[in-house]
């Protein structure tokens, strides 16, 4: 039903971009904080992003959900479906152990790194490298299926 | 004009490379990244104009928008490698048109943010929230953002033959 209703179809598909756009972009200026362009956003002024970032994943999740159920064989036997998931995993994971830390510093009563560039690198690139290979993995999702609907077996 | 951006894709070697087996998912994806990069610098700072956020500096924030500009680039770039590559895609398509009318005014937005309260902005303390215009300046970006993500993705669904197009 959802695959041939064009408005169901489409919403999906419109929200799980939108979705991801603002996720992908709130984690890109987390990275750009993190390399030092921008003082650091990682203190408690920044949580009310992080509360709209969590939103905007549970939106990606349901919408995707509505995508994979509309067609099911396509992605499932897509292995680039699975490098997406575990990309996008991986980048949410990142996300979480900054917001833990974030949070662990205010219960700590230590300062925010306000005023100081701070230098976590390495982390910044992970970040970048799972969310740039999501958005690929997601691109390539549409051109590189071998099966799109199951009902081809029966 | 469709033939001179045929004869442009041709010349270049934009259309040999947009038909390989890679070409479109590649320009996508960087299409998309540029996107994101609009959203993660121009819309974070729209929502903090608009409110989300109080305490973050906007000039700390503003200091992102050159990697925005640079996201701008990249899509007007990849954006321009499909047009070229199909345009009878997209110069018959309404949902290609009503995104560039949404660029325009997002475009149009940024000019008035700039020529209007753009120091005002960056000068205004962290925990103070800005004034009326600024905040409609951000809600007409946010939206205007929205909108072309919305019609990008309305693209698919009025290609040819099935022209939708009421006014062309």
């Amino acid at each position: 039903m959802l695959r041939e209703s064009g408005v169901a179809f489409f919403s999906s598909l419109t929200l799980h971009s939108l979705a991801m756009a603002f996720v992908v972009g709130v984690n890109l200026a987390l990275a750009f904080s993190l390399l030092g362009l921008i003082p650091s956003l990682l203190n408690k002024r920044f949580e009310p992003f992080f509360t709209l970032h969590w939103w905007a994943v549970g939106l990606i999740f349901v919408s995707g959900v509505a995508l994979l159920i509309a067609y099911p064989a396509k992605a499932l036997t897509n292995p680039v479906f699975y490098l997406k998931f575990t990309a996008l995993s991986a980048g949410l994971l990142i996300t979480r152990r900054l917001q833990r830390s974030m949070r662990c510093q205010i219960a700590n009563h230590q300062p925010p790194p306000d005023d100081e560039p701070s230098n976590e690198a390495p982390t910044a690139f992970a970040m970048l490298a799972c969310w740039v290979v999501t958005i690929g993995a997601g691109r390539f999702l549409a051109y590189t299926h071998s099966v799109l609907l199951a009902s081809r077996y029966f | 004009m469709e033939q001179a951006l045929l004869a442009f894709s041709h010349e270049t070697g934009i259309f040999d490379f947009m038909h390989s087996p890679w070409g479109w998912p590649v320009v996508e994806s960087l299409h998309f990244f540029g996107l994101s990069l609009l959203i993660g610098t121009v819309g974070v700072f729209d929502l903090r104009m608009l409110g989300l956020g109080s305490g973050i500096a906007y000039r700390h924030l503003h200091r992102l928008v050159p990697v925005g500009v640079f996201g701008y680039a990249l899509n007007v770039v990849t954006g321009t490698m499909f047009l070229s590559s199909a345009p009878d895609q997209y110069l018959y398509n309404p949902a290609f048109q009503t995104k560039l009318g949404f660029m325009l005014l997002a475009g149009c937005n940024v000019l008035w943010f700039y020529t209007t309260c753009s120091t005002e902005v960056r000068a205004t303390a962290d925990f103070q929230a800005v004034r009326g215009r600024a905040k409609l300046i951000g809600a007409v970006s946010l939206l205007a953002w929205c909108a072309i993500i919305a019609c990008g993705r309305l693209i698919t669904y009025y290609r040819p033959p099935y022209h939708w197009c009421f006014w062309c």
